[in-house]
């Protein structure tokens, strides 16, 4: 198990939300590219996934190499980050460093610049909320939440498989 | 001046401190050097059409090094600290061509690092979570 505290992959993956799943084949191939995938039926009342479908699908390509998405399906099924989820990446990024160094307005001043870039993307909005004291399960995550689910629940990746 | 964390982080994408420019040797500290056939690291050179719009009497302006390597670049002008992204392209490899891009990032425990790299040959099955 690794840490990316600088959200590095989901700048190389374009992922925008957890859990996302990338499944690798032997030759670094993506079998399945950013997939919306459950360990278990936990939050199946919000996602709406039965996780035990994807298990099988999981087992199904580690047994039969067969991941059930073909390369013409998988290539660009997943969109390309915008310039602005981009950059919101890096200002995270900046928010961190700033952070660390005790600058906290400087901090917060980068944090406010990638909200504002990246308003849908949890990596940055929900990640956030810890780092900045607001309780990740709070009013602030139920409001991102709605707002999100208003605007059609974008997400850089692959759901209802 | 060098940031005291270092201006190259893993898995090419960089912090420095810069205002917006940054000098030759912080360029070289990126592992690029400005040559008279371009911007070079290794045996790979970029062109650079208009080396006036680059280099200026403060340094090189990071926002046009963002434009000609294809990353991306974010400057806060008043902490004076730049963060430079990964190469665009090796995402866009990830999306159109499906290959998968290689990382390293620090072991949760025990101190020290994995990349994705380490485990080629066999099938790997990425999650990515957040405790929150």
């Amino acid at each position: 198990m690794v840490v990316d505290a600088d959200h590095v992959v989901t700048e190389l993956y374009a992922i925008s939300n957890v859990p996302t799943v990338v499944l690798i084949n032997e030759d670094d191939t993506i079998a399945m590219p950013n997939w919306s995938a459950y360990g278990s039926d936990l939050f199946s009342e919000f996602t709406g996934v039965e996780s035990d479908r994807q298990h099988d699908r999981i087992r199904r390509w580690v047994r039969e190499g067969d991941a059930g998405m073909s390369t013409s399906e998988a290539i660009g099924v997943v969109g390309d980050l915008s310039s602005e989820e981009e950059a919101a990446r890096l200002h995270f990024r900046l928010a961190l460093a700033l952070r660390n160094r005790g600058d906290q307005a400087g901090c917060d001043r980068n944090f406010d610049r990638a909200a504002a870039l990246a308003p849908e993307d949890w990596t940055i909005r929900r990640a956030m909320m810890p780092l900045r004291g607001q309780d990740p399960f709070g009013e602030n995550f139920m409001a991102l939440y709605e707002d999100w689910k208003a605007k059609g629940s974008p997400y850089h990746g692959v759901r209802g498989y | 001046m060098r940031a005291d964390y270092g201006p190259r982080m893993a898995n090419d994408t960089a912090l420095l401190d810069s205002f917006g420019t940054i000098s030759e040797a912080q360029l070289a500290e990126l592992g690029w050097t400005l040559k008279p056939e371009g911007l070079c690291q290794d045996d790979t050179c970029v062109l650079v059409p208009d080396r006036g719009a680059l280099i200026s009497d403060v340094g090189l302006d990071l926002a046009v090094l963002g434009d000609l390597l294809d990353r991306p670049v974010a400057v806060d002008t008043e902490a004076g600290l730049a963060a430079i992204g990964a190469p665009r392209a090796t995402r866009r490899r990830a999306l159109d061509d499906l290959v998968a891009p290689d990382f390293t990032l620090p072991d949760l425990v025990g101190g020290g690092v994995t990349s994705l790299s380490d485990h080629r040959s066999k099938k790997r099955l990425l999650i990515a979570f957040s405790s929150w």
